[in-house]
């Protein structure tokens, strides 16, 4: 599945938001997500894509930012 | 300033017994134990299968559902009892110096069932990683800081660990900081949810936990009865809204009594065993405090956890400073220990006593100890009594006493 469409359903599911409010540019600012909600995030997505996001400095704004992480851990795995 | 008198105008509290004080207390004074068969799977593994749990508790009623996953059940109880007490009070936070504002709260462990799953996780499921709210949510001060957080309260701020006392030590060091002119408004109690798999093992291997009553599961905490075999775990919460006496006449608040004395000290003889000593001393601090003699307080609520040697040397205690005459019970009969939040749930009692003038018995007590000779109002609640001036007694392993007096305004 897409990388978006899962952490589109993680973010719907645990904030209880309404998915048609999320998009890649989305700001986690507007969606109301700190950096401990993005940990959060970042802890079901390695669940979910079986992957391990190391402990690295990261800049994420948007949930296109957390895309393109998890999408790059995803490639290095392959 | 030391001479600012601080009163109790607000109560909220979660337990096994309802979710309000007046449920608690009618359900006390009709004689109901919220003491039952613990339903989780790991059931089997216990010798005590029994504790005093909550089954009402809706956490989505105080929290959105990703805010909920994210705090131990303790700390729900303390945002959902701190809640409660402010709504009781009346009080309007937007329109408060919020700096004069703080809280105060006690409790055993705070993050037992945040740290127990996570260990399971760890090295049952041989998971790699921990749930990242882990730390925030099993921190012994976690409770405390969520309810300065989530009401906004900007003076201090302080967790007190003294086991079963802590909610006594909570509230009374709350008093001293409105006393003493820090601060005019406290929250202060506690809150205690520890009914895991690991705890409650643990309690099991120490031997303090009761036997079970195989004819009546429910009656089998049985303080100050000579067959009484230890006590039984509950959970909860009870939070005071408490503040300077001159403020809560001028906005007009209702205030359930004024807390005029409070008594700590220390046993200092062995880690689990109470002496008469050190709970004498804790009274008689407490009285001191208050300026009154033992002969003028109307009832006590016993720590009487209903194992053999506390409820013992309570009641030696009790004879040598209070007296033979006054009423005394153990409402742990019916909403088990709340350990860390004990103190605070029975003080929510006695302070409900003062409203209905009434006193909730000790149930459970069928066969008298000839040993015991004190008024522990046996298995049967006093109504229409005159009831103005409280004594709530907590002792604890550790050493702990805190003891508090509440008298009718």
């Amino acid at each position: 599945m897409e990388t978006f469409e899962v952490l589109k359903e993680i973010i719907v599911e645990k904030f209880e938001k309404n998915p048609a409010d999320i998009t890649l540019d989305s700001t986690l600012e507007t969606l109301e997500i700190d950096s401990l909600d993005v940990f959060d995030i970042i802890f079901e997505a390695e669940d979910k894509f079986e992957i391990t996001v190391p402990n690295e400095d990261m800049t994420i704004n948007t949930v296109g930012d957390v895309v393109s992480l998890i999408d790059r851990i995803r490639a290095e795995k392959k | 300033m030391s001479n600012r008198r601080v009163v109790v105008t607000g109560i909220g509290a979660i337990t096994p017994l309802g979710n309000h004080p007046e449920m608690l207390f009618q359900n006390l004074m009709l004689g109901v134990s919220g003491i039952r068969y613990i339903e989780k799977v790991f059931v089997d593994t216990l010798d005590c299968k029994l504790a005093a749990w909550i089954e009402d508790f809706n956490p989505l009623n105080y929290f959105p559902k990703n805010k909920a996953a994210t705090l131990d059940r303790t700390t729900q109880f303390s945002v959902a009892a701190s809640k409660n007490a402010i709504e009781d009070a009346k009080l309007d936070l937007s329109n408060d110096d919020l700096t004069r504002y703080g809280v105060y709260l006690g409790s055993g462990m705070v993050g037992a069932n945040s740290i127990e799953e996570g260990y399971r996780r760890l090295f049952v499921e041989q998971a790699k990683r921990f749930n990242p709210f882990t730390v925030l949510m099993s921190m012994n001060n976690a409770a405390s800081g969520q309810v300065a957080l989530d009401f906004g309260l900007l003076g201090p701020n302080i967790t007190f660990c003294t086991a079963c006392s802590s909610s006594a030590i909570a509230i009374g060091e709350a008093v001293k900081q409105i006393r003493h002119g820090y601060t005019d408004v406290m929250l202060a109690g506690g809150s205690e949810s520890l009914l895991t798999q690991g705890t409650m093992k643990a309690w099991d291997a120490l031997r303090a936990l009761a036997r079970e009553d195989k004819e009546n599961p429910r009656a089998s905490c049985k303080p100050f009865s000579l067959d009484r075999s230890g006590l039984i775990l509950g959970e909860g919460a009870a939070m005071f809204v408490i503040e300077e006496m001159d403020r809560a006449i001028e906005r007009g608040a209702h205030i359930y009594a004024e807390i005029i004395g409070y008594g700590t000290s220390n046993d200092s003889e062995h880690i689990t065993q109470p002496t008469v000593d050190g709970q004498e001393r804790a009274m008689q601090n407490a009285l001191n405090d208050a300026g009154i003699n033992g002969s003028e307080i109307d009832y006590i609520n016993a720590h009487g956890t209903g194992t053999k040697l506390n409820d013992a040397v309570e009641t030696e205690a009790i004879k040598s400073v209070i007296g033979y005459k006054t009423p005394v019970s153990s409402t742990k009969s019916m909403h088990g220990h709340l350990l860390g939040a004990s103190s605070a749930v029975e003080f929510s009692v006695c302070l409900m006593a003062i409203k209905h003038q009434a006193i909730p018995p000790t149930a459970n007590l069928s066969v008298p100890d000839p040993e015991l000779d004190l008024d522990y109002v046996p298995n049967v609640g006093r109504e229409n009594v005159k009831v103005e001036t409280v004594m709530s007694n907590s002792f604890a392993f550790g050493g702990t006493s805190g003891v508090l007096i509440a008298r009718k305004v």
